[in-house]
């Protein structure tokens, strides 16, 4: 309706949205009827896992199995209240929420199909063989009976996880500025990070299990280590790439020493230091996994490898999700931290 | 008005050497000047005539190979807030904000303090106000160099110093902008040095034009442009100033038709 006071031509007054509304390619009654489709799909993806679930019978026995239809329903409402969420929106006037769930409506409706394939092979025909590759109903299971110490273990993993990260991400800034900024600190860590820095970090391992007093500081100074490195390399690029001009032009405004390291050196070389951060995280997630399924004794990775020698693989697979979900909200919130930090890049280059 | 300076120029000279080979460029030999606040005075030549190198000397941006510069008799040192210097880039800093900036300057000094009605009244006789919260990569080029123009006035400098402000600007822009830089220079009378290579602008805004010529870089004319502002670029006595000094860089008609 805000579109048609515009179609007299004048666009002073005009929104970004409203421009967007009027320059829209206008979508055909099909287009229209398919987008609607596509949009419920995932309720019909949803309901066809239910049924695949509740209808087939199963192969082998199955305990508790109202877990996993829960689970189900609960995926359904929750697209169900994303929907309503999105339609509040549109009624709003923002198109924005809808569209993109239209856009990622695909992914749920194949996100339930494969559940419910996943169910089909494991639990109603056994081609994947139980109980080595249990089915969902049992990991949801294990994983809601054995809480208390996953979330145990997850507490464990994310505290080693961030000492470790912090103490080389801090370390790393410390001698990646000061390598860039000065000549002769460069002198001497370059060799050492020529020396170490094609060694995997994992190598570190064994020698830690022997020399380390404790393996947890073991584990700590490993992922450190890990951490320190990229990010000193990152840094230190970071730093010694600032354009010249900026500091001229920081002098003649009366910039100290000390300012053009803070205020010029650091924020220009910041984009560099957080591809830095973002591959030390990789790194540490890697190097705490191998640390706690060979020597710490708790944690996820430690979890794992104790639930395989119990013979307990629903518990292999909860744990293993429970990583997966804990590192992709870990990586995701240093992403937006990123984002925030770097938001004057938009527009200036991708 | 600004602190009234005398800057000496006595028998200057630079040398840079060169990377590969054993020698060195002579970028400036032998220059001696004397400028005053109330001068605009406008550096004209061609490339490698050493106009910029005598602007980042007075900066203390570089030190003079031999001979002394001198403000009120005293050398010049490290760059400072008192010398304002203005690049041919905009150089915004672009993680900052254009409020930020500006203020910049006054911040690194600890001034800024108490002084926040003056960034926001530099911002507004730029007529950026809309804009102070946006970062340089949203600007435009004619915006961004007003930004880094008042980002080196907010100190007050008695000296300033341009070095191709105008030159990356559209003929519009640096029109508008040539008028705005004057407006500014008349109001606080300071010194004003400017690099250009653009003859008709060296005449329309400066009261006096130092000819530079190269190999090696000197000043060949040091020519007074008797002429009250705002200056009519097509009078006759622009037209003569320019053609006397294009002719001086062997560029005038007469001169080139000879040459052939």
């Amino acid at each position: 309706m805000q579109a048609q006071q515009n179609e007299t031509g004048n666009l002073q007054e005009l929104t970004r949205r409203q421009l967007l509304e009027l320059e829209r390619e206008k979508k055909t009654k099909l287009q229209l009827w398919l987008d609607l489709i596509i949009w419920l799909l995932p309720f019909a993806a949803g309901i066809v896992a239910v049924l695949e679930y509740t209808q087939i019978p199963d192969n082998s026995m199955n305990r508790n199995p109202q877990v996993y239809l829960v689970f189900l329903i609960l995926l359904i409402v929750a697209y169900g209240v994303y929907s309503v969420v999105s339609l509040i929106a549109l009624r709003a006037g923002n198109r924005d929420i809808i569209d993109k769930q239209r856009y990622r409506a695909p992914l749920f409706s194949a996100l339930f199909l494969l559940l419910a394939f996943y169910d089909y092979m494991t639990l109603k025909t056994g081609i994947l063989t139980q109980p080595f590759v249990p089915c969902l109903n049992f990991v949801i299971n294990a994983a809601w009976s054995d809480r208390a110490m996953i979330i145990d273990c997850t507490l464990h993993t994310l505290v080693l996880l961030f000492e470790g990260y912090f103490i080389g991400v801090v370390l790393g800034l410390i001698t990646g500025v000061t390598c860039g900024y000065s000549k002769r600190c460069r002198y001497w860590v370059d060799p050492v990070i020529k020396f170490l820095g094609p060694i995997p970090t994992s190598t570190w391992i064994p020698i830690m299990m022997v020399v380390a007093s404790s393996l947890y500081g073991g584990a700590v100074f490993i992922i450190a280590l890990g951490s320190w490195f990229a990010v000193t390399v990152a840094s230190m690029t970071g730093i010694s790439n600032v354009d010249p001009e900026y500091f001229e032009a920081a002098k003649t405004l009366g910039a100290s020493d000390r300012q053009l390291i803070f205020r010029v050196a650091i924020p220009h070389a910041m984009p560099s230091i957080f591809q830095g951060c973002t591959q030390a995280m990789s790194s540490s997630c890697t190097a705490i996994m191998i640390a706690e399924m060979l020597g710490v004794k708790s944690g996820l990775g430690w979890y794992m490898n104790w639930s395989k020698s119990w013979a307990s693989y629903d518990k292999m697979f909860a744990a293993l999700f429970v990583i997966c979900f804990i590192f992709t909200i870990v990586t995701k919130t240093l992403e937006a931290v990123k984002r925030h930090v770097l938001r004057w890049q938009v527009g200036v280059e991708k | 008005m600004s602190k009234n300076v005398v800057l000496k120029m006595d028998n200057v000279s630079k040398g840079f050497a060169k990377i590969e080979t054993d020698e060195v460029t002579n970028a400036l030999n032998q220059v001696s000047a004397t400028m005053k606040s109330g001068e605009f005075i406008s550096l004209v030549g061609p490339s490698g005539c050493g106009k910029s190198t005598i602007l980042r000397l007075i900066a203390g941006l570089i030190q003079p190979t031999t001979g002394t510069i001198t403000i009120d008799d005293k050398p010049v040192g490290e760059p400072g807030p008192d010398r304002g210097l203005m690049f041919q880039k905009a150089t915004l800093f672009p993680w900052l904000t254009v409020w930020d900036n500006v203020a910049f300057s006054l911040r690194m000094q600890g001034k800024l303090k108490g002084n926040e009605d003056k960034v926001e009244n530099m911002i507004n006789v730029i007529g950026l106000k809309d804009f102070r919260d946006d970062y340089p990569g949203q600007l435009s080029g004619g915006m961004a160099q007003r930004v880094a123009l008042v980002r080196c006035l907010i100190n007050e400098p008695d000296i300033l110093l341009l070095d191709e402000p105008l030159g990356a600007l559209d003929a519009f822009t640096r029109m508008n902008m040539q008028d705005e830089i004057l407006k500014i220079w008349q109001r606080r009378q300071q010194l004003a040095i400017m690099v250009t290579h653009d003859v008709d602008e060296a005449i329309y805004m400066g009261t006096r034009v130092l000819v530079m010529d190269a190999h090696p870089g000197r000043v060949i004319s040091d020519i007074t442009i008797d002429l009250p502002m705002p200056r009519d670029r097509s009078s006759r006595e622009f037209v003569a100033y320019r053609n006397d000094i294009l002719n001086k860089l062997h560029f005038g008609g007469t001169s080139k038709a000879e040459e052939a």
